[in-house]
């Protein structure tokens, strides 16, 4: 798959366009604004019960209902600690064994055909097995996200060692470095910009899929609140837990992903961009 | 290098590769009577081989396939036939743009399986709230795509057109359309990713029928040689449409014309 536009938020603008930014927030707060308003002023006009179509107020009030009760935060939490525990279990998997397939061709023969094999099924796929073999619960949670955050993160790791230029490894061995110094010292800060394009790849699906399993394989958690939401008919539970998914999503994006990326792929100037890879 | 030696070589390759594979047979195979798993938790092989003739023999396995991909079918129709024009009036229109970014940004972020739940309310489950959840993911996949793609065409090329008294339909014919291919056709093949995963997803948890809804019914009834033979439909299914569809498309256009390497 074509990593580099798999990315799917929007690079965050050239910085000639930074000038005009504030009326671009004003008009954006505008259009989310209007589309609230839109939504309350159709309540009347739609005229169909709450349970189908909630309004604004109604989910407002449910998500202060919920805060208050202390659902919500705890849901949070829970949703937070099986995203962090599986991404960074992913990540882990996928740098170790992408360096070791980056620098050794004979283990790049021996895993590749595997790789691919397992790439093929998506993790959803896994999901009802999964459930069978250890019933609901972190357990089902934490490997399906890691295995979502492994792929991407290998491939673009792999990339990221293989294209480290020749000169750098020259230069080091000829100092004298030592296979583990040079892959510290090299190969790694040298490939830091590829594997952070995998992490963020890694991340936007790892998010969807922590959703997803936790409708499927969880009693907590914002995909359990927008599950359990719809089949109580408290379908205003459901918008907030949609509204929370939306919100966190953006702040783990904006907060953690962007910074990491405006750390080393835009200072650096090292970007070498994921291309097509399978 | 002689000929034998290379030969040789592509063999040890193929070998090398091969190596896992007869290693995770063995374990198939032996794992479960050695560490006493019972045989609901893990099928044998020939277990799986059984399912598969029996559920093609009885029309079930090809009519889950059939309402799968005709599902994603549709799906794919109605999300790329909207978002397409939708995608270019708003990279055209910078206004429009500055007000819909936001709320596309965050209806971007939530779309896909999470709107599951709220679209069995909606529709009743079965094949309308999945066709509208496939459609929801594949809409705001390609509408980023077109809006980047449209985006992406120098402004001097907008200038050189309508210098030369291109207008109206012409600007988008010569231009709009062309310039913004590459990233469309790109666009479509990770639509396509992502609206499998999430029709699977959805199935699984919304379907009266499919292979998603195969596979997590046979959860219930511990039937693991079914949960098996879905995954392997679901992978070899998407491995079939990624390089028997797009795959040829991306060499027979945006390859050839030097604009991705293969």
């Amino acid at each position: 798959m074509s990593a580099a536009a798999l990315s799917s938020a929007g690079r965050s603008a050239p910085p000639a366009r930074r000038r005009t930014i504030s009326p671009r927030l004003w008009k954006g707060a505008l259009g989310l604004l209007g589309v609230v308003a839109l939504w309350q002023a159709s309540i009347p006009l739609v005229g169909v019960p709450e349970y189908f179509y909630p309004s604004p107020a109604g989910v407002a009030r449910a998500a202060w209902r919920l805060v208050e009760t202390g659902i919500l935060p705890s849901y949070i939490g829970d949703s937070l600690v099986r995203y962090a525990a599986g991404v960074a279990l992913g990540v882990t998997l996928g740098v170790g064994l992408g360096v070791l397939i980056g620098i050794s061709a004979r283990a790049s023969r021996l895993l590749s055909p595997i790789i691919s094999f397992f790439f093929a099924i998506v993790e959803v796929a896994w999901i009802p097995l999964f459930v069978l073999w250890w019933g609901y619960g972190f357990k089902v949670i934490l490997i399906a996200l890691t295995y979502i955050v492994f792929f991407p993160v290998l491939y673009n790791t792999i990339l990221g060692v293989r294209t480290v230029p020749q000169v750098l490894i020259n230069a080091a061995l000829s100092l004298g470095a030592t296979r583990w110094q040079l892959i510290q010292e090299v190969t790694l800060p040298a490939a830091l910009p590829s594997i952070f394009t995998g992490l963020r790849l890694g991340a936007g699906f790892a998010f969807r899929g922590l959703i997803f399993s936790e409708m499927i394989a969880a009693k907590s958690g914002v995909g359990y609140l927008i599950f359990e939401g719809a089949s109580n008919q408290q379908t205003d539970r459901t918008i907030v837990g949609m509204i929370v998914m939306g919100l966190l999503w953006l702040f783990i994006e904006r907060v953690y992903i962007r910074p990491l990326e405006a750390l080393t792929v835009d200072r650096w100037g090292l970007a070498t961009r994921a291309e097509d890879r399978e | 290098m002689s000929a034998s030696t290379f030969r040789a070589r592509a063999l040890r390759i193929d070998l090398t590769g091969a190596i896992p594979f007869i290693l995770l047979l063995i374990a198939w195979r032996t794992a479960p009577s050695a560490s006493g798993m019972p045989e609901y938790m893990l099928p044998t092989i020939s277990a799986v081989w059984d399912k598969a003739v029996e559920l093609i023999g009885n029309g079930q396995l090809p009519r889950n396939i059939l309402d799968s991909l005709g599902r994603l079918f549709f799906a794919f129709l109605i999300g790329n036939a909207l978002a397409i024009p939708i995608g270019i009036a708003i990279a055209l229109n910078r206004h429009a743009s500055d007000v819909l970014r936001p709320v596309l940004t965050f209806l971007q972020s939530i779309a896909g399986v999470a709107w599951v739940p709220l679209a069995v309310i909606w529709f009743g489950i079965g094949m309308g709230s999945i066709v509208f959840v496939i459609a929801n993911t594949i809409f705001f996949s390609t509408l980023y795509n077109t809006i980047t793609g449209v985006e992406g065409i120098p402004k001097v090329l907008h200038r050189a057109v309508r210098s030369h008294g291109g207008h109206g339909w012409q600007l988008y014919r010569e231009l709009i359309l062309p310039g913004a291919f590459v990233n469309i056709l790109l666009g479509l093949r990770i639509a396509m990713a992502r609206g499998w995963h999430a029709l699977v997803g959805a199935e699984m948890i919304a379907g009266t029928s499919g292979l998603g809804y195969m596979t997590m019914e046979a959860v219930q009834w511990y039937q693991s040689q079914t949960i098996v033979l879905g995954m392997l439909c679901i992978g070899c299914l998407w491995l079939a449409m990624d390089r028997c569809i797009f795959r040829p498309i991306e060499r027979r256009t945006v390859v050839r014309w030097g604009m991705l390497r293969p």
